[in-house]
C-alpha cells in the first residue's frame, strides 16, 4: 500500500509543474506592438470613409506570386479611370501589423493613375490596393502573396 | 542633420511636350519598423520612417505620398507626371525624427 501511494505521488508531481509553468512561459515573450499598429478592417473603414470598397477588374494590382525575400516585394498599382476621377490610391495588407503601407494623393498632372512601390510582409498574406474615386465610391484589388522569409519585425 | 542620398529618375530619358513620363525616386533610408532588435546590444531599435513626399513641378504641389513603416528599406516610389514645358520637379521628404530634405531636377523635353 505505502508503494502504490508512493508511485501516485511521483506521478502527480510532473502534472502540477506542467500545469503551472506554462503560464510563465508564455509570459516570458510578449509580443511587441508597434505604435502605429492598425488591424485591416479598421485601415480599409479610414480609407474609404466606412464605406466599404467593391472589387473591380479596373484595379490592376501587379504582386509576385512567390516573394523568397518579405523584406522586399514590388507592388505596382495601374488604374484604368480617367485621371481627373481618381482622389487617392491606398496601399494595405491584411496580416502585417500595421495594415497601412503607403497612401498616394494624386491630382491632374499626373496624367495616369499609376504607383509602384516596394513594401515589407512579415508573412504569406493578401496586398489591397485601394482607388478612392471623386464621388466617394472606392474600388479595389486583392491578390495573395507567399512569402517564404518574413521580413516585418 | 544627416544629408541624405536620394535620386531622381525619367523614364524614358527622350521626351516631348505632352508625353507621359515615369518619375522615379529613390532615398537611401533605414525605414526601422521599431520591432527590431539590435543583435549586439539587444534593445530595440526606435521608429525611425519617412512619413511624407511631396513632388513638385515648377513649385506647383502634384502628388502626396504619405508611406509608413511596412515600406522597404531605401523606399523606392514611382509616380506619372505629364509635361507641359520645360521646368524642375522638386521633391520634398520629412522623416519622423523630424528629419527634412529635399531633391531637384531639372525637365528637359525636346522637340
Amino acid at each position: 500500500m505505502q508503494r502504490r501511494s508512493f508511485l501516485k505521488g511521483l506521478g502527480a508531481i510532473p502534472v502540477a509543474l506542467g500545469v503551472g509553468s506554462l503560464p510563465i512561459l508564455a509570459k516570458e515573450k510578449p509580443k511587441l506592438k508597434s505604435k502605429n499598429a492598425m488591424p485591416f478592417k479598421k485601415a480599409l473603414e479610414i480609407v474609404t470613409n466606412g464605406k466599404g470598397a467593391k472589387q473591380s477588374a479596373k484595379v490592376k494590382l501587379i504582386v509576385p506570386e512567390i516573394a523568397e525575400n518579405g523584406a522586399v516585394v514590388p507592388v505596382k498599382v495601374n488604374v484604368d479611370e480617367p485621371i481627373e476621377n481618381v482622389k487617392s490610391i491606398h496601399i494595405l495588407t491584411t496580416k502585417n501589423s500595421n495594415a497601412r503601407c503607403a497612401d498616394v494623393f494624386l491630382s491632374p498632372r499626373n496624367g495616369k493613375a499609376y504607383f509602384a512601390t516596394r513594401i515589407k510582409l512579415g508573412g504569406t498574406q493578401e496586398v489591397v490596393a485601394v482607388a478612392v474615386l471623386k464621388n466617394g465610391s472606392a474600388i479595389m484589388a486583392k491578390k495573395p502573396v507567399k512569402v517564404t522569409i518574413g521580413g516585418c519585425g | 542633420m544627416a544629408k541624405r542620398k536620394s535620386i531622381i529618375k525619367i523614364k524614358p530619358r527622350k521626351y516631348k511636350v505632352g508625353d507621359i513620363v515615369k518619375v522615379d525616386f529613390i532615398v537611401i533610408h533605414p525605414m526601422e519598423t521599431g520591432m527590431r532588435k539590435d543583435k549586439k546590444t539587444g534593445k530595440i531599435k526606435p521608429m525611425h520612417y519617412i512619413n511624407e513626399v511631396k513632388f513638385y513641378f515648377n513649385d506647383e504641389l502634384f502628388t502626396t505620398i504619405l508611406p509608413w513603416e511596412t515600406v522597404s528599406t531605401n523606399p523606392y516610389f514611382s509616380i506619372n507626371m505629364k509635361v507641359t514645358g520645360p521646368g524642375v520637379i522638386k521633391v520634398a521628404y520629412k522623416d519622423n525624427l523630424g528629419e527634412v530634405n529635399e531633391k531637384s531636377k531639372k525637365v528637359k523635353p525636346k522637340g
